[in-house]
């Protein structure tokens, strides 16, 4: 009772304050975003630019090949600008490229240099061979240029019909994919959402350590730990409901919410937990910044592992963030592991109790730093 | 005045730098510049990853090693075990007649023509000492997502710088200090003008500090400090006016979270958003300094461009002092 009561309290103060409505006025611009800004597939076409040093018909058995992928069949005249020049083009727009053909060595080099993309000769060897001559810009791994360095070596209609002989077998074949709008959701909410907890929490500590709130408990019916709890609390709520806002208009009642709100909790409690730990070494939110700033840093890096799908190293895996997006990413996932974001959310719901019973301790101790 | 808010300055960076705290900032953005310098390497050798059967064809391990990353396994039930795994791993296992491609079925596209190419390239007995190709390179050696990286830290700078500066006046908002001020022959703004040098001195600091570290060091530095001042005063108008306007530290932290909104904002229209449509960032500083800091880490822009972008950050750095210049003259009093 005294717990509720507390966080009845603080809920009614909370509602007073300008945080509060910022968190809300925030799940809604993420919101907007998510509905107006991100498509629901991104464009992924890349640019090429050819040039086929070659005689007329060879060069044009090359352009009627590549125009058979044209969305159109028919290619554009075009001028292209680089480094203060103009070049003629003939412009051929596939699903996967956007493909210029040039007619000069000078024009593929100006324009892969100031685009930064990919640019090819194809010309003929003193034996009359076909040479392919790939202007790279120099960061590209090995293992790329290798690939690169070896594709022309056999016939592309060979390759393709090897290529299109492959023996795949899925493991399982009822995966669906996520659009890249639904992909870039788990991101939002865990930074949004769960781990902004931790900061925000750690702010409120810090305000009420100001105006002595911890010390007066010591001398009041209630505990350090209802109070440090219902300040949990408070975080939980806003947490919920601005990650509702968030996947509500957008996944419908597709997903289990159940699931989606005991993450949201228990993530939401480890975070939290995580800043009142922070907070009980520091006396003021200016001296507390800068772990918390390494933190939100060091949480931030599995998001870059979670957009770069051959980018996964094992280390990233013991980092927190790393199995709440991919807890997230289950529960909005047509056919989604139930057992992982449950597994997750037991982890994150035993170590915030831990980190919890921790700061617990120190506060009780200290009564204020 | 300028001898005023010096001393002030001076002062304050003494005070400061007795602090742990301080110096912890200054530190933590080197820490994160050479975490790029860790991370960028392996993102950039991404390919794709092959499990394979350990001794079943060493010829085929060290063939497909040339192009992407191996990991060898004891049996076919350790292949499918690590296929199934939450990353994306492609196995290639024997069969009768050569070789099946194992997938866990939820690979993206990309990886599985990879894959599925490799195999055909492997089949075909294509070799490196064949090539009839030849690569030509511009000498570039900063991988594109490196180059992100590290222009998000500059900004993140800048934005620390502002929020340190909002946070101290905060402080001595909270402690009156502000007001005690009118009783001494410096004025409020020198005061707080000069505290606010201690932020934009650091930012300077970390900022070419992590250029050096992450490799950066033949860009034009001279170019690079020009944006991360601008930069800096957009987040020092952005921390005064949070400063002078919160009464606690809640609301401090609140508007800290919304700042992220634009930032982040402007460097995903910049990255992602194509052609025409970037205009609909065009009223973001924050999009031009990240235009302008890409520009000069890619050694591509001149200064003609750089001194356009920089006046568009302080023109609107400037209307919005103007807008809001009522609120921080009573935010001082």
């Amino acid at each position: 009772m005294k717990l509720l009561s507390s966080f009845k309290k603080e809920l009614i103060l909370a509602s007073r304050g300008f945080y509060f409505y910022v968190e809300l006025v925030f799940a809604l611009v993420l919101l907007a975003v998510l509905l107006f800004a991100i498509p629901q597939n991104f464009s992924s076409t890349s640019t090429e630019y050819l040039f086929f040093n070659l005689p007329q018909e060879g060069k044009g058995i090359f352009i009627n090949n590549i125009l058979k992928d044209d969305l159109d069949t028919k290619s554009e005249m075009v001028e292209v600008e680089a480094s203060g020049k103009t070049f003629n083009a003939e412009l051929i727009v596939t699903d996967e490229s956007e493909i210029y053909i040039v007619d000069s060595e000078e024009a593929v080099r100006t324009l892969a240099d100031s685009e930064k993309v990919i640019g090819a000769v194809i010309e003929l060897d003193d034996n009359n061979q076909l040479h392919y001559k790939y202007y790279l810009q120099g960061y590209e791994s090995t293992r790329l240029k290798n690939l690169i360095f070896i594709l022309q070596n056999e016939s592309t209609d060979v390759l393709e019909e090897r290529f299109e002989n492959q023996d795949v077998r899925p493991l399982s074949t009822d995966y669906e994919p996520l659009t890249d709008r639904e992909n870039t959701i788990p991101p939002l909410i865990a930074f949004s959402g769960s781990l902004m907890g931790m900061f925000i929490m750690a702010s409120y500590i810090f305000l009420d350590k100001k105006e002595g709130v911890i010390e007066a408990y010591a001398v009041t019916a209630s505990s350090v730990w209802r109070y440090l709890m219902s300040k949990i609390f408070v975080v939980l709520l806003t947490s919920v409901v601005s990650g509702l806002i968030i996947i509500m208009p957008v996944m419908g009642f597709r997903i289990n919410y159940g699931l989606l709100l005991l993450l949201l909790l228990t993530t939401g409690f480890f975070a939290s937990s995580l800043g009142l730990l922070i907070a009980s070494f520091y006396d003021n939110l200016v001296k507390a910044f800068g772990v918390i700033y390494l933190l939100v840093f060091l949480l931030m890096v599995p998001s870059i592992a979670y957009f770069i799908p051959g980018w996964d190293p094992v280390w990233i895996k013991i980092i927190p963030s790393y199995p709440l997006l991919q807890g997230f990413k289950e529960i909005i996932l047509p056919n989604g592991n139930i057992a992982y974001p449950l597994i997750t959310s037991a982890g994150f719901l035993a170590v915030g109790i831990i980190l919890f019973t921790i700061t617990n301790t120190r506060f009780k101790k200290t009564l204020s730093v | 005045m300028l001898k005023r808010i010096w001393t002030i300055f001076i002062r304050d960076l003494t005070v400061n730098m007795r602090e742990f705290m301080t110096l912890f900032m200054m530190v933590i953005p080197l820490l994160l510049a050479v975490g790029i310098n860790f991370l960028s390497p392996g993102i950039n050798d991404t390919s794709v990853n092959l499990a394979l059967i350990e001794n079943e064809n060493p010829e085929q391990a060290a063939y497909f090693d040339d192009f992407a990353h191996i990991e060898l396994f004891s049996d076919k039930q350790r292949v499918e075990d690590r296929v199934r795994s939450r990353d994306d791993v492609i196995g290639i296992l024997p069969k009768d007649n050569g070789y099946f491609i194992m997938t866990q079925g939820n690979e993206p596209e990309s990886v599985l023509e990879y894959a599925k190419l490799l195999n055909v390239l492997y089949e075909s007995d294509v070799q490196l000492e064949d090539a009839r190709s030849e690569i030509i390179e511009f000498g570039r050696t900063v991988p594109p997502l490196k180059k992100m990286l590290v222009n998000i830290l500059l900004l993140l700078i800048s934005m620390l710088a502002g929020m340190l500066i909002a946070l101290n006046i905060l402080e001595e908002k909270v402690d009156r200090t502000v007001s005690a001020i009118n009783v001494t022959p410096t004025s409020r703004s020198a005061f707080i003008l000069g505290k606010s040098l201690t932020g934009m001195a650091i930012a300077l600091f970390s900022s070419i500090a992590c250029l050096l570290i992450t490799g950066f060091y033949n860009i034009n530095l001279g170019q690079a400090a020009l944006v991360v001042f601008s930069t800096t005063i957009l987040s020092l108008l952005i921390g005064f006016i949070q400063g002078l306007n919160s009464d606690d530290v809640m609301e401090a932290a609140g508007s800290v979270k919304l700042l992220f909104l634009p930032m982040a904002g402007s460097i995903a229209g910049y990255e992602f958003v194509k052609g025409n449509w970037q205009i609909f960032f065009y009223w973001s500083p924050f999009y031009w300094a990240y235009k302008a800091n890409d520009m000069i880490l890619s050694k591509s822009g001149s200064w003609p461009q750089l001194i356009l972008f920089i006046g568009i950050i302080l023109v609107i750095c400037g209307a919005v002092y103007a807008l809001l210049a009522p609120r921080i003259v009573k935010g001082l009093q």
